[in-house]
């Protein structure tokens, strides 16, 4: 499932059947199957279903990576740092902004950061990333205070070598595989806060194709028309549930490792 | 005992001050002070210069803060400029719609959850089990804004079991009323439903693993006891504490399930502050929602000190 949106995200740089943003208004709500040059059908503007699934991928992997990876990037450093300096009023400072930033409702936060920057793909972005910080922070602090007294960290520092250098070469091998694990499985909800946020028209905006903004337009006739709102739905629903999934699988074979 | 609770408090305390900073920052940001949009792009300089000293946009940033949060402790949160209205007051006329749909959805989801769960864990690796682990797993998934369309076309019009939108406070009729949020509150309940099935799960498999188990089988008890006595209680203590988080993505939940079934809720409400810029409104309404799921959760917590006997014993022992 996580291959299929990948897939459908490179396909939507090479090939959509028309061109997503055609309109063609003698075309309008024609049913799934019922034209074969339409296969999942068109909308109230005619635009091809089928197009605007594969294009709407495009927001979908571009906001949640970028920003899962700002987050988790900042999130990362701030935690390394609280970790490191450990018991100074620094470290008290993030840590209590973290717990700030984690007490906010998730799609309030969100909102927020739309409000402060504007609607569109670079608020959306900045929004998720801000709400991703907080995870990774702490799983950074409390890895980093964990791991403290295994041998090999101790030797590290016995010979006073710089913090900095200590955190790359010897923390960072025993952080990554969390981090990585913890970055799959945040892309799903990331997915999950664009399409919200789109869905309220608060992110991608019109005319371009996302798979909330779909969403959030076929309210106005899904009454008559209910197949309007199936397909982007399913097409949220089967991405999120993949990167879960591969999320939850990844920790399963990690805590395996780590017992064995 | 006293001490946790103080040390729980006070921790609460600093931690609502920190999102009062952040919440105040972020909304600096918005380009133009309130005072211009209030006016809008063709306010005369002197209109502007004037508003903003009414407002005190002319002083410094850090009074700015202080006034503002001096108006917070005096449940004070200033007056929105789209409405016209103070905020408390728009909130208050508000609330009761999304206090409904939350608590509705929380009960909803927790039946669900304990009863799945239990089922789930004393018939491990049965159809009952993988029917919750496929539930946990297409509830974390599936968006609320799409179910809740769905349940639109389907509950609502073809079977014509609720009505498609709006909201009937209860005043005007009780079957009225539990209609019109009975949608909303399952849609935002399977939301729920996941996580709180997963805690329930694993918790129950870990009470039935431990000696006082065998203990009670030993005595002969009834399996019913035994499940429902002994292992419940010791296994709903970190469901409890789950609960407590779950409400602060619930009342997130409740904007975009608002907004779906037309329900005249604090959702909409910011979803309003949002589009219109209002600055004061959201910020108001940001403290407002954030400082009553920081409450709920250091009640939560509170709570499970008294159920949980091995933190009551830990605290006597201090």
């Amino acid at each position: 499932m996580t291959a299929m949106v990948v897939g459908l995200f490179l396909l939507s740089f090479v090939y959509t059947p028309h061109d997503p943003n055609e309109m063609q208004l003698t075309m309008r709500f024609i049913g799934p199957g019922e034209n074969p040059r339409y296969i999942l059908g068109t909308d109230y503007f005619g635009r091809d279903i089928l197009s605007r699934i594969i294009y709407g991928s495009r927001s979908i992997v571009l906001v949640s990576f970028v920003a899962v990876t700002l987050g988790s990037v900042v999130g990362s450093l701030l935690g390394a740092v609280a970790g490191m300096v450990k018991k100074g009023p620094l470290s008290a400072i993030i840590m209590r902004a973290i717990d700030g930033l984690m007490a906010f409702p998730g799609i309030l936060l969100a909102m927020m950061m739309v409000a402060a920057i504007g609607k569109g793909q670079e608020g959306a972005i900045v929004a998720i990333s801000v709400f991703m910080i907080p995870p990774f922070a702490r799983l950074v602090y409390s890895l980093i205070l964990d791991s403290e007294t295994h041998l090999f960290i101790k030797a590290a520092s016995s010979y006073n070598i710089s913090r900095c250098r200590l955190l790359f070469k010897h923390y960072l091998p025993l952080l990554l595989p969390r981090l990585i694990t913890l970055f799959t499985a945040c892309i799903g909800t990331a997915i999950m806060i664009e399409t919200s946020l789109s869905f309220l028209g608060l992110g991608v905006q019109p005319p371009h194709a996302s798979w909330g903004l779909m969403l959030n337009e076929a309210r106005q006739h899904f009454l008559q028309y209910p197949y309007l709102a199936m397909t982007p739905g399913i097409a949220i629903a089967l991405s999120v549930l993949g990167f879960n999934l591969l999320g939850d699988g990844l920790n399963d074979a990690l805590s395996k490792r780590r017992s064995r | 005992m006293l001490s946790y609770i103080y040390k729980r408090t006070s921790n609460a305390v600093q931690v609502l001050l920190f999102v009062s900073i952040i919440t105040f920052a972020v909304l600096q940001w918005i380009p133009g002070d309130a005072a211009q949009l209030i006016l809008g792009s063709e306010a005369t300089p002197e209109n502007l210069a004037r508003l903003r000293t009414a407002l005190g946009l002319d002083r410094p940033w850090y009074i700015q803060y202080w006034h503002w949060l001096k108006g917070l402790v005096q449940f004070d949160l200033g007056r929105s400029y789209v409405f016209g209205q103070d905020v408390v007051t728009l909130i208050q006329q508000r609330l009761p719609v999304t206090i409904s749909i939350a608590v509705f959805s929380m009960l909803i989801a927790s039946t669900i959850a304990i009863v799945l769960g239990i089922l789930a864990a004393i018939r491990k690796n049965t159809m009952v089990d993988y029917l919750a682990t496929g539930i946990m797993q297409l509830g974390s998934a599936v968006p609320a804004f799409w179910l809740g369309m769905l349940m639109i076309v389907y509950f609502g019009l073809e079977l014509k079991w609720f009505p498609v939108s709006g909201y009937v406070p209860p005043d005007r009729g009780l079957g009225g009323y539990l209609n019109s949020i009975a949608m909303p509150s399952i849609v935002l309940a399977i939301g729920e439903v996941g996580m709180l099935l997963r805690t329930v799960r694993t918790s129950m498999l870990e009470a039935l693993g431990q000696d006082f188990m065998d203990m009670a089988k030993a005595k002969g008890l009834s399996s019913f006891t035994i499940y429902f006595k002994y292992a419940l209680r010791s296994a709903m203590i970190a469901p409890i504490n789950v609960m407590g988080l779950q409400f602060a993505k619930l009342v997130g939940g409740t904007v975009v399930v608002e907004s779906v079934f037309g329900l005249p809720g604090v959702g909409r409400l910011i979803l309003v502050a949002v589009e219109q810029r209002d600055v004061f409104l959201l910020q108001g309404l940001v403290m407002f929602v954030t400082a009553l799921v920081i409450l709920i959760s250091l009640l939560v917590d509170i709570a499970v000190m008294f159920i949980n006997p091995r933190i009551r014993i830990e605290m006597q022992g201090e």
